[in-house]
């Protein structure tokens, strides 16, 4: 037999509520506890949970409609079971053009004082809960609250800080920041929750798109690419470097490794330490560009970009012209891990500290783009993939010679095209020549 | 009440009359020839000088209000200016006679008995003597201004001094006698024996019986002259005081040199008018101010009627009485028969009374009157007048000129110095003695007193060491710990003095001096009649000359009756006087429960609510006894609020009991008496030991750990203590005894939503008393803070306790609609 669920009385006073939201739709299976809808009245909010197990045969009433009390609201049951014995006659709910105010009598007072129960949430926090919340990286909206008349109070974050899974410190001030919610099981070490495992707690369905705040980083990355192209006067020279050296000494390299070489030399770290090579040949290029001077570095700084999880870092190897070519991979094997752990020491990723940028998108396959200096240097180079090219061997005979494509891009404010040009170059003839000791 | 004074029915029913004997009016007859046996030609040069000084100042104050100069130098004054041309001769007869120890006190008239009484000090004083208090008074600062470039005598010097220095004060300058912060209406210079004049009409009038019992308790040289007006005679506190000067107790049970009346006369400055109030004949009954005295004692206040307008009536009067209060026969009541020419104040147009009239009285105006009587009998010539007149006037100009040089006599810079008046309010001195010159008069030593060793074989602490409390009998109880203070302070400040309703035999209505009648003789304790405005009001003339004082207010209720007092004068006077003047009173007051609704109230709202007055209110022997000696030792005046719930309440808090020695306990320090992490409850007065009450039912029924706070002190108050508490709970309930609406609670609360509101969870809840009368005993659980109406408003306002079935509504919609019925 179905069974009919009421419009509760919520105290003596209380002649209708109005049901502000469904949980459940019209043949959904129910289990007995869960909340079937909630309703209001002028003082406070409740629920109403299913009493039985079943599927939801009928809704007598919409979201937004005004039940006196004690009326059939829907019915549960089995499949196929009728309804038609709940039905009030089809008579449509009588509403009350002018609901009586709430008269305060003693008969009020009683029912007065049994409102604090807890409804759902009316938005309203107390300071301190709302600090605790900020503090915890916990989302307050849609959280009900056990104060009065549904207020969110300290006990109610900590209850949502105590049934959340462990959240990182990261992940803590990044939720709270960007008010995105936890995952109930995070990807951090026992189910911690990370920074990644943050979704934003848009709770429309269906949608084609979701609204995310940008990340601290992202924003700072965005202004400074923005602030980049909006304050240089830069543009990107192309040229290829005859790469067959560098694959030789690649394949030794590897081959060293294989017999327990320790430093792996990968063609990145080769292309950087003909940078250096080349930058100390150029120092108008290793400089930077502050307006009405310019100032020129009598050491190598250079930085390396490095594509995280988090989005670009750009870590500078503090003095890099005094290291050999197996301290550079060494140190940039581990900027780039310490970036990627996201440890790495915030000074060495301000654009002040590198005097120079190398960018590699060699390993993607891009064979020619634009990098965007880091300002206030003056340069940065792009390292592309190696492509076959045809090549003059040497008399009138043309072969297919490995090529690495080399984009500079450099502040025209700062060097003129020609020793941007000549300074390319350089990079290359190091790179075609490039010699060192395993 | 003293057993030695037998109330003898057949002498008290006998049948008879009370007779009267003539009271003398305007008797005085003299020529000036027939007075040459009693004044030099230079006396009544000097009589006529001082009369003229009077004229000019008010003259040049009336002139700068109606046409906004004086002598061709423009200056705006918009403070008040309640001037007394006519009444001259009225000031300088009184204050003639005067020595520099007889004090007098004044009202909002009185330019020209501050005047004539400095002038006599100065000419009483030798050279030396006032050469030392110019040059002691502000370090100096009034002299160095009016001795610069000045060649006369001693003085004249201060002559200049006392008319600057008076100038200076009514133009707010901070060279005034008063650092400009007393101003027209309560300006004074106590070093020439001017107390403070008063703007409360007859507030003097029960001061100066406090200054009269200083005098006469301390042994003091001099008398004290009450300047008050004929209105002022309807005051209730003039009455008060005069009830209180003319008590039988001064000759009937005061011992030894101490038997005797108070040195005190009321000399009525007899107008005729109450601002437009005509006393003879509209708002008074009396006919003539005089009659007065024949109603207050047998000696009918020695009282007489003397024509004002004569300063030689007036010389003669004061002769007369100084002997009457020399004899030990005060109080005296003497009425001046006086006329004033302008206005109450310059906005009064004098529409109340005739020009005919005004111009009667000019014409036999006292200053022209006596200089030609003087002309006439050879004493003087016109041209010696002229000359005085012109004298006056020119250094009355000088000083007029220096007083509002702004770079000569600038006003506080309050910009520079932002809290100096703040920093004026209290004095916050550590004082033993108010007098370590002079051993304190007892009957025996301390140490023998029946009641001190009573004490000394009480439990210091309420439980024995398995936590049972001892008997009520056997605890050091709340008024032990009061007493304590209060007779330690009796055997070391001989100034000390504690007085008011049923001190003395009973001893206190509550028992807290019981055993100190034994201890102190009739002087330093005894009983007031039932008329708080006395107690207290003399209390403060005893603290203004330098003695400290307990006066006791029987139950809170009563502080209406002593309204002006509590709220005008007590905490007014050390800041208007420029902190000249200390006020070292502490007014002890029970607040009552059941007996309904004139004597169950608590009124710490009232008195916290006066800028000048510390208050507080222990609720623990031990708290008790450390701030009643705090109270003792300081210089500030103190309302020291008592509960007559817990009189007998044994020291549940402090670890050891209550110590034997003297020890204090800083004003304004809140005390945590339980500890807690969920909810903290501060508390004023007794409502302690109720919130402790339903710190346990929290505990024990829904898991909650209350913080109770005892507040302690209402002013001042450290708030540092309670917001680290709201730091740790996030939320706090605040309780009282007093009704809530307006309550001090309230203040509590928005200090602490200010202060911590970021740490807050809930709004600070208030629970005070039901707006309405205190009901009988049997309803007062409707009406006070109850264990579960803390309960009640946490669960309402604070966080909802699960299961918990209120008692009390404190719904909001309840909260709205009391505020709209008013209740």
């Amino acid at each position: 037999m179905a069974t009919v669920v009421i419009m509760p009385k919520q105290g003596q006073s209380v002649e209708s509520c109005i049901i502000t939201e469904w949980n459940k739709k019209k043949g959904d299976q129910v289990t007995k506890g869960e909340v079937l809808f909630a309703y209001e009245t002028d003082k406070a909010s409740f629920e109403e949970e299913a009493p039985v197990d079943g599927i939801l045969l009928e809704l007598f009433y919409e979201a937004g409609d005004e039940v006196p009390v004690l009326t059939n609201v829907c019915v549960i049951g089995a499949a196929g079971e009728s309804v038609d014995a709940y039905r009030s006659g089809g008579v449509a709910p009588k509403k009350e053009d002018n609901p009586e105010p709430a008269v305060i009598t003693e008969k009020a007072e009683q029912q007065v004082i049994n409102t604090v129960n807890p409804g759902t949430g009316t938005g309203a926090i107390s300071p301190r809960a709302r600090i605790l919340a900020d503090k915890e990286g916990i989302l307050t909206a849609g959280l009900s609250g056990t104060g009065p008349r549904g207020r969110i109070i300290e006990q109610d974050i900590q209850a949502v800080i105590a049934s959340n899974p462990k959240t990182t410190p990261l992940a803590k001030k990044i939720a709270g920041q960007e008010q995105l919610q936890p995952a109930s099981i995070g990807s951090g070490l026992g189910g911690s929750v990370t920074a990644k495992d943050l979704t934003s707690p848009n709770p429309v369905y269906n949608n084609d798109f979701e609204i995310k705040k940008l990340s601290n980083i992202r924003k700072m990355i965005a202004k400074a690419m923005h602030s980049s192209l909006q304050n240089s006067a830069q543009l990107t020279h192309h040229l290829g470097a005859d790469a067959r050296r560098m694959l030789e000494l690649r394949r030794k390299v590897k081959k060293a490794n294989d017999n327990g070489y320790p430093v792996n030399i990968t063609l990145n770290d080769m292309v950087c330490f003909a940078v250096v090579k080349a930058l100390r040949k150029f120092p108008q290029a290793n400089a930077h560009f502050l307006g009405d001077s310019v100032k020129y570095f009598s050491k190598i700084h250079l930085g390396v970009a490095v594509d995280t999880d988090r989005g670009l870092m750009v870590p500078a190897i503090r003095n890099a012209d005094d290291l050999s070519i197996q301290g550079l991979s060494n140190q940039m094997r581990e900027v780039a891990a310490s970036c990627r752990k996201g440890a790495v020491n915030p000074e060495l990723l301000s654009s002040e500290a590198a005097s120079f940028t190398v960018s590699n998108l060699g390993n993607y396959g891009v064979e020619m783009f634009t990098p965007v200096i880091n300002l206030p240097q003056v340069g940065i180079l792009g390292v592309n993939t190696i492509v076959p090219r045809p090549k003059d061997l040497g008399d009138g005979v043309y072969g297919f010679v490995p090529f690495i494509g080399l984009s500079l891009t450099y502040d025209h404010q700062a060097l003129d095209g020609g020793e941007a040009t000549r300074f390319l170059k350089q990079i290359a003839i190091e790179i075609e020549n490039l010699e060192f000791e395993l | 009440m003293p057993k030695v004074q037998f109330i003898d029915p057949r002498v008290a029913r006998q049948a008879g009359e009370i007779t009267f004997t003539p009271i003398p009016v305007n008797q005085y007859k003299k020529t000036i020839t027939e007075e040459k046996a009693n004044f030099s030609d230079a006396d009544f040069l000097r009589i006529y000088h001082d009369m003229v000084v009077i004229r000019e100042f008010e003259t040049m104050l009336n002139l700068i209000k109606t046409t906004g100069e004086y002598s061709g130098t423009p200056y705006d004054h918009p403070g008040p200016a309640h001037l007394s041309a006519g009444q001259e001769a009225a000031a300088v007869g009184m204050a003639y006679t005067l020595t520099v120890e007889d004090f007098i006190f004044g009202s909002h008239r009185s330019h020209g008995e501050i005047l004539a009484k400095g002038l006599s000090a100065i000419q009483k004083l030798n050279d030396a003597e006032l050469m030392q208090i110019m040059e002691s008074f502000f370090d100096g600062t009034i002299l160095k201004i009016v001795s610069k470039d000045f060649k006369g005598t001693t003085k004249q010097l201060g002559r200049r001094f006392l008319l600057y220095g008076t100038l200076a004060e009514i133009f707010a300058r901070e060279t005034g006698f008063n650092k400009g912060l007393g101003g027209s209406m309560h300006a004074f210079f106590t070093p020439f024996g001017v107390y403070p004049n008063n703007a409360i009409v007859g507030g003097s009038g029960d001061i100066s019986v406090g200054a009269a019992l200083y005098k006469k308790i301390n042994r003091k040289p001099g008398m004290v002259v009450a300047n008050i007006g004929d209105a002022s005679m309807a005051c209730g506190p003039v009455w008060e005081g005069l009830s209180f000067a003319a008590m039988d107790q001064f000759k009937e049970l005061w011992e030894g040199d101490m038997k005797g009346g108070l040195p005190v006369i009321f000399n009525v400055m007899n107008n005729q008018y109450g601002m437009g109030g005509q006393t003879c004949g509209e708002t008074m009954g009396y006919g003539k101010v005089a009659r007065i005295g024949a109603g207050v004692n047998p000696e009918q206040m020695h009282a007489e009627r003397v024509d004002g307008y004569n300063p030689l009536a007036v010389i003669d009067a004061y002769r007369r009485k100084r002997q009457v209060i020399e004899e030990k026969n005060g109080p005296v009541l003497l009425e001046v028969l006086t006329y004033r020419y302008s206005g109450h104040s310059p906005s009064d147009a004098s529409s109340y009374r005739s020009k005919e009239e005004v111009e009667a009285w000019q014409a036999q105006d006292s200053i022209a009157s006596f200089g030609n009587s003087l002309i006439e009998a050879k004493v003087t010539t016109q041209a010696s007048l002229d000359a005085i007149w012109a004298d006056i006037k020119s250094v009355m100009l000088e000083m007029f000129k220096l007083s509002i040089n702004d770079n000569i006599s600038p006003r506080m810079d309050i910009h520079k110095h932002p809290e100096q008046i703040g920093e004026m309010i209290f004095s916050n001195q550590s004082v033993v003695s108010m007098d370590d010159q002079r051993i304190p008069e007892v009957n025996h030593p301390m140490a023998e007193n029946a009641r001190v060793i009573q004490i000394s074989k009480k439990e210091r602490f309420a439980f024995d060491a398995d936590g049972k409390p001892f008997s009520k009998m056997k605890q050091y109880q709340l008024r032990d710990g009061i007493f304590d203070a209060i007779v330690d302070r009796f055997y070391k400040d001989p100034t000390l003095v504690a007085y008011g309703e049923e001190n003395r035999d009973w001893g206190g209505a509550f028992a807290v001096y019981r055993g100190l009648t034994e201890a102190l003789p009739y002087h330093r304790l005894f009983n007031s009649p039932i008329s708080e405005a006395s107690i207290i009001g003399t209390a403060i003339g005893y603290a203004m000359c330098g003695g400290r004082v307990i006066p006791e207010i029987m139950y809170c209720d009563f502080l209406g009756r002593c309204g002006d007092e509590v709220f005008n004068q007590l905490p007014k006077w050390q800041a208007m006087s420029g902190n000249v003047l200390k006020m070292p009173v502490v007014i002890r007051v029970s607040v009552g429960s059941k007996y309904g609704a004139q004597h169950s109230q608590d009124w710490t709202s009232l008195v916290a609510h006066i800028p000048g007055l510390k208050v507080v209110f222990p609720v623990t022997p031990y708290d008790a006894k450390g701030l009643m000696n705090s109270a003792l030792q300081g210089t500030d005046p103190v309302i020291f609020f008592e509960s007559q719930r817990i009189y007998d309440i044994g020291e549940q808090f402090h670890k050891g009991g209550v110590p034997e020695g003297y020890y204090e306990i800083p004003f304004g320090e809140p005390d945590v008496k339980r500890e807690g992490s969920d909810v903290t409850i501060l508390t004023i007065g007794a409502t302690l030991y109720r919130a402790l009450e339903a710190a346990k039912i929290l505990e024990e029924k829904y898991g909650l750990s209350a913080e109770v706070i005892d507040g302690m002190s209402l002013v001042p108050f450290n708030y540092e203590k309670v917001i680290a508490s709201v730091k740790k709970t996030g939320r706090i309930l605040i309780s009282g005894d007093a009704n809530s609406r307006g309550s001090f609670l309230n203040e509590l609360a928005r200090n602490i939503t200010e202060l911590a509101f970021d740490y807050l969870d809930a709004p600070p809840v208030v629970v005070g008393s039901r707006n309405w009368i205190t009901p009988a005993y049997e309803l007062e659980k409707a009406f006070f803070p109850q264990p579960e109406w803390f309960i009640d408003a946490i669960h309402e306002k604070i966080v909802p306790l699960k299961g918990h079935v209120s008692s009390q509504n404190f719904s909001d919609p309840e909260q709205i609609r009391r505020a709209k019925q008013g209740v």
